[in-house]
């Protein structure tokens, strides 16, 4: 099921993560790095369906056979940017290589007051994002997510930065993306991630990687009724302390007319799907959809 | 009251309008919930229809306002909202 990511439960327990925040926090990033080690055997070792989920989406990108070696890799870059998202929400931007490609656009318009859609995935760091403004006193951006999801994370989160928790807009309530639409129409910028599906979302048949994979229809249908332009953003880690951002204009105006027969749905959910594509060729292991993305719809 | 019946149905077409949902204005139930069950509508609905109804009757209605739940819990309770609040 393509939905697996939400039955998945938060593996690591309250206190692994609480550790391993006071580790980074008062011993700094080179000592809690050496923990990610014994941590990625453990997930190599008991965490079997995100095991076979890796090798799975790793053969299809590196079209050659995965090994241990591979997976071993995939999880160490998935754990090292959990680990640096302490720094970033601690605003300790200083000890990382980030290089932005891409970003003036979106500065330009920021500066206009033009209000923005940046659409990214589950592929690399989205916190990385807030790099791009730091010069600038911040960027005045808000992130729409599932907030029940990833409880524990953001719990976290909250309590290393309480200001920014309060940037998130939680999906599901009758006035959520009307507070979307205001942030919007007031000049700011409103991020959100386009490959998860959740139950009752309406969904879209994406040829991906080489075969059909369903992405949700949600972000383009909100795109298209906000009628603000959306940048694609993807913040790949590329090891060590190196980050690349990658801003990229996906359209001024995504139209979907309500009496359509879908194909402009459909159209505009495939493009994102081939220029997500793009990035995982890029930095393949920044993939972190670590459930089978591929499996059929429920 | 037919002033008040008038203006259910000119709420319930402007609904099937917005939404281009496949169904007769007059046949929705207006004590039905509007969202998830009911009629079914989901969150980028509730946006479309916000938008279009704030076109219509000139008030805006606000993400931060605590009766939003309310307000769209049904047919007969936006009726009520756009007969109290309407600016034209």
């Amino acid at each position: 099921m393509s939905r697996g990511w939400l039955l998945q439960r938060e593996r690591g327990s309250r206190f692994a993560l609480r550790l391993i925040t006071w580790i980074a926090l008062h011993l700094g990033r080179a000592s809690a790095r050496i923990l990610l080690y014994p941590i990625c055997i453990y997930f190599l070792t008991f965490a079997g369906r995100a095991r076979r989920a890796s090798r799975q989406y790793l053969q299809r990108v590196l079209g050659c056979r995965a090994n241990i070696m591979h997976v071993g890799h995939h999880f160490h870059s998935f754990a090292a940017t959990i680990l640096d998202r302490v720094f970033l929400l601690t605003d300790r931007y200083g000890q990382f290589d980030v290089c932005i490609h891409g970003a003036e656009s979106i500065l330009q318009r920021v500066q206009r007051k033009q209000g923005c859609l940046l659409l990214g995935a589950h592929l690399g760091s989205f916190e990385i994002m807030r790099t791009l403004g730091i010069d600038e006193a911040g960027l005045p951006i808000s992130v729409l997510m599932y907030e029940d999801n990833a409880a524990k994370t953001i719990e976290i989160a909250k309590a290393l930065n309480p200001e920014l928790a309060n940037t998130v807009i939680p999906i599901g309530g009758v006035d959520s993306l009307l507070l979307v639409k205001e942030k919007l129409d007031q000049g700011q910028l409103v991020g959100l991630l386009g490959d998860r599906t959740l139950a009752h979302d309406k969904i879209v048949y994406c040829s991906f990687l080489g075969e059909r994979a369903v992405f949700p229809a949600g972000p383009m249908l909100l795109a298209a009724a906000v009628k603000a332009p959306v940048f694609l953003c993807f913040g790949l880690y590329r090891g060590g302390n190196r980050y690349e951002v990658h801003c990229e204009l996906f359209a001024e105006r995504v139209d979907i007319p309500r009496a359509g027969s879908g194909q402009e749905l459909q159209h505009w959910v495939q493009r994102y799907a081939e220029r997500l594509e793009h990035y995982c060729r890029v930095a393949p292991y920044n993939w972190f959809n670590f459930y089978d993305f591929w499996a059929a719809a429920p | 009251m037919p002033e008040a019946n008038h203006l259910e149905g000119e709420v319930a077409r402007l609904i099937v309008e917005t939404l281009n949902l496949d169904i007769d204005p007059t046949g929705i139930d207006p004590q039905a919930p509007l969202f998830r069950e009911g009629l079914g509508l989901d969150s980028i609905d509730a946006l479309e229809l916000a938008l279009a109804l704030s076109q219509r009757y000139g008030f805006k209605l606000r993400a931060d306002d605590p009766n939003n739940t309310r307000i769209f819990s049904s047919l007969r309770a936006l009726t009520e909202y756009v007969r109290v609040n309407r600016a034209k």
